[in-house]
Formats: structure tokens, sequence, C-alpha cells
């Protein structure tokens, strides 16, 4: 029912242990060598420059290839070269499961096929971003899972308009937020009425009827329901080479009134439900 | 019958966790954590045959508790149920830290039981 890492979906399954799957990653570990490591290997950089980057990635957050193309240390085509030699050397793991002994050849084989099945539904669909957008990838994966979870986890049938770049959210009865870290800095904000906030916690809860909740409780949904998202959305962003990390939600009182970065870019995409109601995605994302 | 603790921050997904566990007939549920700092607390006071943890919690995080609670007791059964399941990276840390296995949200009874009897 999630975005997966192919070595959960086995455990999952109940097809490996959780034995094989730590010799597996030990040995992917041992097997898959960093960018310094091919670049020293591959005769482009030294040892030497390799604690160069390294001690300029302590001020700077730039990824090691980057940060050695910035200081002059290697050039773009080398950099090309070092992470084609990085991406046809790596070892995956149900090959490394293979290879300690946790999983033959023909059930990976089938595994394979079943997992891609199975996530085959979190596959991200065309999303219009407006130009302008910083890290529009990201920012569809985003919108897409978000769409996809409404869908699916709130059991709500609504239209996602097109994205048009806004300077704040639109003030509605309640929101909720969760910061994204790493490769991306971006905020998610989730604005919602108070019908629609209810139909996402029956659908959390489990339950046909919330007028008994508590507003704590009811709030409580909402931020699930955006770490469900935000955290689905890191998982797929992985798949992707970009790597994310999520802060834990918070719940804005006013929407509008949201301090937002200077230097980040707004986008908003209005959802509109069939009965009048009305809920927002808003991202505000950084250069 | 195996007792099991819940750490989340959300109370709303422990009350699922909750219900997924009473109804099993096979569990019991005997406390829910909201942090890290709490899951040790009530893992030294309520000795629980399991806990099922949240990872991205404000406090002390569920990485964090994973690698104190296996240092106390290495023993210690902990399932990571968590949204950031998916994520490669964080996936291969808990295991290596320690955990039985680590369930995504959105989680289904099923898989969770299943994981469970599994321990």
């Amino acid at each position: 029912m999630a975005v997966k890492f192919f070595g959960q979906f086995l455990v999952e399954k109940g097809v490996i242990s959780r034995e094989a799957l730590l010799q597996a990653i030990q040995l992917q570990e041992t097997a898959n060598l960093g960018f310094g490591d091919h670049a020293v290997a591959m005769g482009i950089m030294t040892e030497t420059d390799v604690s160069r980057v390294n001690q300029a990635q302590r001020a700077e957050d730039l990824r090691f290839g980057d940060m050695a193309v910035k200081l002059g240390i290697i050039t773009g085509a080398q950099l090309q070269d070092v992470l084609a030699k990085q991406k046809s050397s790596h070892l995956f793991i149900g090959e490394a499961l293979v290879k300690v002994g946790g999983l033959s050849s023909a059930d990976l084989e089938r595994y394979l096929a079943e997992f891609k099945v199975d996530q085959a539904k979190y596959a991200t669909d065309s999303v219009t971003i407006p130009a302008g957008t910083p890290h529009p990838e990201v920012c569809t994966i985003i919108v897409d899972l978000t769409s996809k979870m409404l869908t699916r986890i709130g059991r709500l049938t609504f239209r996602l308009e097109s994205g048009r770049l806004a300077a704040a959210p639109v003030e509605n009865d309640i929101a909720a937020s969760m910061g994204f870290t790493g490769d991306v800095r971006a905020m998610y904000v989730l604005t919602v009425s108070r019908p629609v906030q209810k139909k996402i916690a029956m659908a959390i809860l489990d339950e046909p009827d919330v007028e008994q909740e508590s507003q704590g409780i009811l709030d409580d949904t909402l931020m699930e329901f955006i770490n469900v998202v935000c955290g689905n959305v890191a998982a797929k962003a992985a798949q992707l080479d970009t790597s994310l990390d999520i802060t834990p939600p918070l719940l804005i009182e006013q929407p509008g009134s949201q301090q937002m970065d200077a230097r980040s870019i707004g986008v908003s995409f209005p959802i509109c439900f069939s009965d009048g109601e009305r809920a927002e995605l808003f991202l505000s994302v950084l250069p | 019958m195996k007792k099991v603790l819940i750490v989340d921050d959300s109370i709303s997904v422990a009350r699922q966790l909750e219900k997924i566990i009473a109804e099993s007939g096979d569990f019991q549920f005997i406390g829910h954590g909201k942090n890290g700092l709490e899951a040790l607390k009530l893992h030294k006071t309520l000795s629980p045959d399991i806990i099922c943890m949240d990872m991205n919690m404000p406090g002390m995080d569920g990485i964090t508790a994973l690698r104190s609670l296996v240092a106390l007791d290495p023993a210690v059964n902990v399932v990571m149920i968590t949204s950031l399941g998916g994520v490669g990276d964080k996936f291969k840390e808990c295991i290596k830290l320690g955990a039985r296995t680590v369930i995504s949200k959105p989680f289904e009874a099923e898989t969770v039981l299943r994981t469970l009897r599994n321990i």
C-alpha cells in the first residue's frame, strides 16, 4: 500500500530472512564504492584530492562530485564518467541477496516482477507544474502522490487544478505543514476545510463517523496524512537518486500568514470537491 | 500473549495499531509512548515483548531510540513503522541498528500482524 524498497517488499512477503538481508546489505556496502573511491580507482583523483573535497563539504552542502568540479579537481565530463562507472557497477539488493544465498536467481526474477506490479500504482503520472518552479521533477512527485493518497487513503473524489505560482497558501479552516530537507529544501502545506478534514479523519481512523472526536484527534489525522504523503515522496525520490528527509508535521493556525523563506518560490495547486468544499496543496521550494 | 508497546507521536496511528493488536487476539497492547525518550522509559517499566516505533518524531527520534534500546537490551524486538520505510537507506540503517524489520505507512492490518507473528 506504500512506495517500497525491494528488500522491504521481500521481508514483508516472508521470502527472505532478516539475517540474509543483513548479509546482503553488508555485501552492498563493501561492493558499492563511493564517488571518491571510484575516482581514485579510475586515476581521476588522488587521495589528497578526496580529503580536500571532504574538507570543503564540511563548509558547504554539495554532493562529492559537484564539490570536486567546483574546486577544479575534475571536469564536468569526468564527473559524468565517474557517475556512469558508479551506476554500471552498482550491486543491487536483489543481486546481493542471490550472492549471499538468501534468494535464488529464479526467485529474484519472479519477485522483481511482482514488485513492479505492486509498485506500478505509484508510477508518477503527468502533472502540470508552472514554469519557474524549482526542482520540477520532485514537485511532480509531491503533487502526484498527494493526489494518489487523497484518493487511496482519504477515499476522496476531487479535481486537482493546474499549479500556479503564488506567494502564500490561500486561507482555509486548517492547515498542516512538513519540511523537506536534503537535496531539495521545501515546505509542504496542505490546507483543508473542516468537512474535508473530517473525511480524512474518517479514513485514517477507519471510523464511519468522527463527530464525537476531539479537534486534537482530527488535527492529528491531518498531520498523519501529510506525514504519510511526504514519507512516500521521500521513498519515490530515493528511487530517482534524490535524497530527501522530512521534519515532523506541524499544524498551522493561520495558513495565509505562514512565513516562507524569502528566496523560495511558492506554487499553489487548488483541490476542488464535487460538494463545493476546497483544499489546497501549497509548496514553497528553494531554488 | 505477547505484550506490544507502541511509540508514535501520532495519536491516530497509535489508535489504529491498538485496534489491530486488540482485534488479533494474539497480542496485548500495553502502552503508548510519543517519542524516543518515552520509548526508553516504557521499555524499562513495562518490559514489552515487541515495540512498534515510528522513525520521525519530535524530541528523540526513532533511530536514536532504536540505537539506545539495542544498547540497553540486545534482545529487544523493535519493528519500525514509518512513512520513510520505502527509503532504502533508512530501511537499511534500521536493520543494521537491530530493528527486526520496517513496515511502511500506510500499513495494512494483515502486514502488521504477519510481521508481529514472525517475531
